[in-house]
């Protein structure tokens, strides 16, 4: 079986991030790229599944990211997928959300799949829109947010969440799942692991592997970027010094009066 | 685009907050565009659904009153959304920034080839042009896109932001069924928490960290908190990775974003993956026993005590208070 996992990078999580308002671009500079987290739980349910499987089934990594972006797939071919192909074409620049989805289903059909999964969100832009606009480009089956993912044959069974709970889910190969953090415990790549990547494939598409019938990059984005805005930061407020519960809590309900939110 | 249309998720027939807010900013929207304003809802308890959403501003909404539809997840709402889209003709999709929400809006923006634009906190016509407001990289930047090339635009709305407003009078119409095999069948569907508000949605979230030391408290004393405001449950990261409490009442990067009107912080120290998901609050309050901790910069109000005992005792507070209101 064909694995495919889709992979952003995205700046460090733990960095505090900014736009430059002159360039509409989000500022690299000092900030360190790195595998999404989302993905990681992506990259390793599909892991566990190919070796559950042990039936010569693989797990690619696909990725659209500018060539700067090589090197930190290796981190996913470290944790242990087989190889990866990445989406790099000047033509993509000035992508949005419909014009990214849109190529990226379109390179995985050029790759060709029988289950792709995908992490629920990117830290950078957190919409969450993507897991489901691929599977209707694929035209497969979207299961989302799930927990757990079991296949046995061509059939996928999915323990999605829900706000109160989770349903179980069931279609048929091909599919599309997203796996929410609660699905695993991602690996940390091995030296044995970080040594093989190295030798592990990264081949690259352009645009015209795609076969695309509509215009990608910011000439076909679908929405356009008017205005970009830093809000005020935060200031610091009040500090109040609790001697005990009692006067902590009345502190917070005086609070809470003056903000009318008692 | 020129007519609007609220995508509507409901439980049993009760519309979601979130999905009410929609519906109200579709009228605003709609005004604005000259156009009429839509809802749609589908699935088992529709009709009940639709009847509560009488009483707001909506020009028609869209039945699909079928719970055998309720077994194939959300492809049928998809489905159903398209059906209406199709009909009105170019025009914006609003859709709450929930699972299911999301889900929904998404796949319908790939089938008419949308513009889609995430956690929209406002929305603008000018010279007829939609345009949506979204606050990115954790609220220190606001930007704001434009639909284009597209006859129809998806616009995923932050719960708590859009407000509701009264109104009647809406005609009611019959979805017809799309007839499309569906390809997803829901197994079973659990509910382990009785129907609890998600964090994104509540207008109060009472959050625990590190600070909190045990799982305990997520079910005891910060629960209680939660539950006289009203309010949802939520944690950080900390508290999440160490088991806590699961994963859907995480806040901050890695996950929900909130932007309530009130926000408790407790045992919480506000390192950066947590500041950005909930720091667009309109008031946070910090509760912590020590006073250098980052959240003092940006919390409205910091509490240096023991939050084992101040929670409880403003639990108490809080509901006198609120008796006294009754």
């Amino acid at each position: 079986m064909k694995i495919l996992v889709t992979v952003k990078l995205v700046p460090d999580t733990n960095a505090d991030k900014r736009i430059d308002a002159s360039s509409k671009r989000l500022v690299r500079t000092g900030v360190e790229t790195v595998l999404n987290p989302f993905d990681e739980y992506a990259i390793e349910a599909a892991l566990q599944i190919r070796d559950a499987l042990a039936d010569g089934s693989t797990v690619t990594i696909v990725s659209m990211t500018p060539a700067s972006g090589k090197e930190i797939l290796r981190k996913a071919l470290a944790m242990g997928a087989d190889d990866a192909v990445m989406l790099s074409d000047a033509g993509l620049e000035g992508s949005d959300l419909w014009a990214t989805a849109y190529a990226v289903a379109h390179a995985i059909r050029t790759v060709g799949f029988d289950l792709v999964v995908t992490g629920t969100q990117s830290t950078d832009a957190i919409s969450g829109d993507l897991p489901g606009m691929l599977a209707e480009y694929l035209g497969v089956p979207a299961l989302t947010y799930a927990r757990e993912v079991h296949i046995d044959g061509t059939t996928l069974r999915v323990k999605r969440e829900t706000e109160t709970g989770y349903q179980t889910l069931r279609a048929q190969l091909p599919a599309l799942v997203s796996v929410t953090k609660s699905a695993n415990e991602p690996r940390y790549p091995s030296l044995k692991g970080i040594m093989g990547a190295k030798k592990k494939e990264i081949r690259t598409l352009s645009i015209a592997d795609l076969g695309l019938t509509k215009a990608v990059g910011g000439d076909g984005a679908r929405t356009e970027l008017l205005a970009l805005a830093t809000p005020p930061a935060r200031e610091r407020g009040r500090t109040v010094t609790a001697t005990d519960a009692a006067a902590g809590a009345a502190a917070i309900v005086e609070f809470l009066h003056e903000r009318k939110l008692l | 685009m020129k007519n609007v249309i609220a995508f509507i998720e409901h439980h049993h027939g009760t519309p979601r907050r979130s999905s009410l807010e929609a519906a109200c900013a579709a009228r605003a929207v709609a005004d604005q565009l000259g156009g009429t304003a839509h809802a749609v809802v589908a699935g088992g308890g529709a009709g009940v659904a639709a009847a509560k959403l009488a009483g707001y501003p909506l020009d028609v909404i869209h039945v699909l009153d079928d719970a055998s539809l309720d077994v194939h997840g959300v492809d049928p709402q998809v489905d159903a959304l398209e059906s209406v889209a199709r009909a009105a003709g170019p025009s914006l999709v609003i859709v709450a920034n929930t699972m299911i929400g999301r889900d929904v809006g998404s796949r319908f923006a790939a089938r008419v080839d949308a513009g889609i634009t995430a956690d929209v906190t406002a929305i603008a016509v000018e010279a007829g042009r939609v345009s949506c407001t979204s606050p990115k990289l954790g609220g220190t930047t606001i930007t704001t896109c434009a639909f284009r090339n597209t006859e129809y635009g998806v616009a995923v709305i932050r719960p708590n932001v859009f407000a509701l407003t009264a109104g009647g009078n809406a005609t009611t119409a019959v979805i017809a069924p799309s007839g499309k095999p569906y390809p997803v069948t829901v197994e079973a569907d659990v509910e382990e928490a009785a129907a609890e508000l998600g964090v994104e949605e509540a207008s109060v979230v009472v959050s625990g960290g590190r600070g909190m030391g045990g799982p305990e408290p997520f079910g005891g004393i910060l629960k209680e908190l939660a539950d006289a405001f009203g309010g949802a449950v939520g944690a950080s990261r900390a508290a999440v990775d160490a088991g806590w409490i699961s994963h859907a009442h995480q806040v901050g990067q890695t996950g929900k974003t909130v932007s309530p009107p009130l926000y408790i912080a407790v045992g919480i120290s506000g390192a950066i993956q947590h500041k950005v998901g909930m720091r667009t609050s309109s008031t946070i309050i910090a509760i912590n026993k020590d006073a250098g901790v980052p959240i003092a910069d940006f919390a409205d109000l910091l509490v240096v005590g023991d939050a084992f005992a101040i929670v409880p005792e403003l639990t108490k507070l809080v509901r006198q208070a609120q008796a006294v209101h009754a």
